[in-house]
């Protein structure tokens, strides 16, 4: 697999020069592993990884890492905290999954996954959900709650509403899904996010993020043409996600994948303690590597020891050359300090610097 | 009643005459528009189009594979992927991403492919459909230099020039044999001929349904083609026959002064010609269907069948020393020795060999290879119904059927001969 990093490195690095020198079509086409050939075309490049505009993108994977939904706020008169969310369903949009793939996307709120809940163990959760679509609906949680809320056996009609009212317990990491029939339709186009519940006494402080292993089966042949985490393969190859030396960074993991029996999760040059459905607080393993059905997922946690690029991916390698790997950017903290967006900024210079020589020198071999 | 007609029709001018021909036009444009327009859409417009890309050749080049990808479907398409063995990689499309109706397009990847390994190239289009294409052993596209050049160029001498002149050795045999035993011999090359031309109908139709999308409608082009074929080289033949026999004609009457003298000499002319004219029309089939066998050797070599080359090109040898038979066998009879006009004929069915196994070697294309085996066919046929028509000629004159035991021994002999030699293919 290292073969393959520092490729992808210097491809996504490449690539951004590229783009930034000739914003025109035209132009080199290098590849993924060092030692493949370069060519220069006066033709289209078929670029898998990059995105002309991000407007028809299915979802910002980077927004999303991060971005965790709290609900409207409110304290009940018995002193219980009431989180509402409003979720919508549609499915008749076309988005952009994959650089040129157009595909018809089933959504909660317009996204795929879709948003990200959050709550602490004893709250109220109050989730209005309103049927967009041209299909019944339904939102099925993972988690304790009465069997009226389980959202599988009462359908919201197109046009319909529904509230589901439930109390978040127990902590942990779970999905939520549409679970109308066919149930593989529904999730296989779309319909699932996740919905965290945090400990009365919180986790300890971290960088923390959410990653949600999918795929899309473009040509409906039940079988995906596509994998990725967070929406967009090889999203991250390109963006790679920004952390911080010796910080604690801790990701909730959850896997919709659809018709494949497992996906799983590989992080390069270290180790993280994986807390397996995140319902415990003492790690169940310590390991760079867990296997996961769908529908499983796990809270891990890790620092990296030292700065740089590291890879992280499905290890099962068909899933990884087909969208699904992406890379952590560890910042030196060593480093000459300044305020956190010129770090940023620094971060961007090097790599295009850096990719100006790669580029200079892919130039030169295709002159040759 | 002829001439009422012809009077009535008379009255009509020119213009008019033009007119007519072409109102049935216009209405079929009116009609066509009609369709086209919004309002013959929207009653047309059920059922969803499916895009379809046909991948018609894939080349193996230096460090990259490139895949010749077509537009087949209903609808314009844009490419926006490619991938090797279903894993999504980087590439280049030439000239462009989009695709209108029919229209081709380069996709080129960069990948260090494996020599003889198996590949499949799949290209996804917008819509997140993939089409895909297997290629059984990866082998280095063939550039033409001169080491390449005379390889063909070898080979085809090998398989399609020397087995015909060796097929050619014969001639002195078969002039001895009586007339049974060589009619024998022209319903074995019949026979041999037949086989020959249902083998490149068979091969036509395997190439088309691989590698031609169905919107060509390849079999029908074959049956097409085949039938064209027969029919042009059957009015050549006949006119050859009949315009060499009047110059015979005309020249004996200058030469002679005795008209009965000269009707006999005419005669024999006419003896001499016929056979010739069938050597001749035998001998351009078989070349058609040479030049076809030199695109299936490269093409074999192409595929990395290193193997098989050296047992096809024996194979093909000795299948090929029958068609020198079959080129000598209708002249063996008609008294002068054309020792020269022979070897002509000896080079003009194996020479296309070499032609062949450079257009398969350099620049292959399926539809076109199609095309030259179904000429062939239609050549081969053409050729089984002179010798056909040759022989019931000769057996009318010693007052025999067409139908009989030489002859059809003959005919099941020459098939066998062909079966077993092509199974050494």
């Amino acid at each position: 697999m290292a073969i393959l990093t520092t490729g992808f490195v210097l491809s996504s690095f490449n690539q951004s020069s590229v783009k930034a020198q000739d914003h025109s079509k035209k132009g080199i086409v290098g590849e993924h592993t060092p030692g493949y050939n370069l060519l220069e075309t006066v033709g289209d490049v078929l670029d898998p990884i990059s995105f002309n505009s991000a407007e028809k993108a299915i979802i910002d994977p980077m927004h999303y890492l991060r971005e965790f939904n709290y609900g409207r706020v409110s304290t009940l008169s018995d002193g219980v905290v009431l989180r509402e969310f409003t979720l919508i369903a549609s499915d008749n949009k076309v988005k952009e999954i994959s650089p040129g793939i157009f595909y018809n996307v089933w959504t909660f709120n317009g996204t795929i996954p879709g948003p990200t809940l959050r709550a602490t163990e004893g709250d109220l959760i109050r989730i209005n959900f309103i049927n967009n679509g041209s299909k019944f609906h339904s939102i099925h949680t993972h988690g304790i709650h009465k069997a009226e809320m389980d959202g599988v056996f009462e359908g919201i009609a197109p046009g319909g509403k529904f509230t589901y009212e439930f109390i978040a317990q127990p902590f942990g990491v779970f999905p939520y899904h549409c679970h109308m029939q066919p149930l593989e339709e529904h999730i296989s186009h779309g319909l699932y996010g996740v919905y965290i519940v945090d400990p009365k006494t919180p986790r300890p402080p971290a960088d923390e993020m959410v990653m949600v292993m999918n795929g899309y089966d473009t040509d409906f042949d039940t079988e995906n043409n596509f994998y990725t985490v967070n929406g967009i393969p090889y999203y991250y190859m390109e963006h790679p996600i920004q952390i911080e030396q010796d910080r604690l960074v801790r990701v909730y993991l959850v896997n919709m994948l659809e018709f494949d029996p497992i996906n799983n999760f590989h992080l390069h040059a270290n180790m993280y303690q994986l807390y397996r459905s995140g319902t415990n607080l003492v790690p169940d393993e310590y390991t760079d590597m867990v296997t996961m059905s769908q529908g499983e997922r796990g809270i891990l946690e890790f620092k990296y020891k030292f700065p740089g690029q590291y890879m992280f991916h499905a290890h099962k390698t068909e899933f990884a050359e087909k969208g699904w790997m992406g890379l952590f950017f560890v910042k030196d903290s060593k480093a000459p300090q300044s305020n956190s967006d010129d770090v940023n900024d620094n971060n961007t210079t090097t790599s295009i610097v850096y990719s100006q020589n790669r580029s200079k020198f892919n130039l030169e071999e295709v002159s040759k | 009643m002829e001439k009422e007609e012809r009077s009535i029709y008379r009255h009509i001018s020119g213009k008019k005459l033009i007119a007519f021909a072409i109102i049935p036009f216009v209405v079929l444009t009116a009609m066509i528009l009609f369709l086209f327009s919004p309002i013959g859409q929207s009653f047309l417009n059920s059922g969803v189009p499916m895009p379809e890309v046909t991948i018609e050749k894939i080349e193996f080049q230096e460090g990259r594979i490139v895949a010749f990808i077509r537009n087949t479907g209903p609808v314009d398409i844009t490419i926006a992927q490619a991938d090797i063995n279903d894993r999504i990689h980087l590439a280049a499309i030439e000239p462009s991403r989009s695709l209108p109706r029919l229209t081709e397009a380069q996709v080129i990847i960069p990948f260090p492919w494996n020599p003889a390994e198996p590949y499949e190239v799949g290209i996804t289009t917008s819509d997140g459909v993939r089409f895909s294409k297997n290629v059984e052993a990866a082998a280095q596209v063939l550039t033409p230099n001169v080491e390449q050049v005379l390889l063909f160029a070898i080979i085809g001498a090998y398989v399609g020039i020397i087995p015909i002149m060796i097929g050619l050795l014969w001639y002195p045999f078969i002039r001895r044999l009586n007339t049974n035993k060589y009619n024998f011999f022209l319903s074995l090359t019949a026979g041999l001929l037949v086989l020959l031309g249902i083998d490149a109908v068979l091969e036509s139709n395997e190439i088309i349904s691989e590698n031609v999308a169905a919107i060509f409608n390849g079999q029908v082009l074959i049956v097409m083609v085949v039938i064209v074929s027969f029919l042009v080289l059957l009015y050549a033949s006949e006119t050859l026959t009949q315009r060499a026999a009047k110059k015979s004609v005309s020249a004996n009457y200058s030469t002679s002064s005795l008209s009965s003298s000269a009707s006999t000499t005419s005669q024999q002319q006419q003896e001499l010609i016929k056979p010739l004219a069938i050597s001749l029309m035998i001998a351009i089939g078989i070349g058609l269907h040479n030049f076809g066998e030199g695109l299936a050797i490269s093409a074999a070599v192409l595929l990395g069948k290193a193997a098989l080359g050296t047992f096809l090109i024996v194979g093909f040898t000795l299948h090929n020393t029958t068609e020198g038979l079959a080129i000598v066998a209708p002249i063996a009879k008609s008294g002068k020795v054309m020792i020269r006009k022979l070897i002509v004929m000896g080079f003009i069915a194996g020479a296309p060999t070499i032609a062949g196994a450079w257009i398969g070697g350099f620049l292959y294309s399926p539809l076109a290879a199609v095309i030259f085996l179904s000429v062939g066919a239609g050549a081969i046929f053409q050729v089984v119904y002179s010798i056909t028509s040759w022989i019931s000629h000769t057996s009318s004159r010693n007052r025999k059927s067409l139908i009989n035991a030489s002859t059809i021994a003959g005919f099941a002999i020459g098939m066998l001969i062909m079966y077993t030699t092509g199974l050494l293919i």
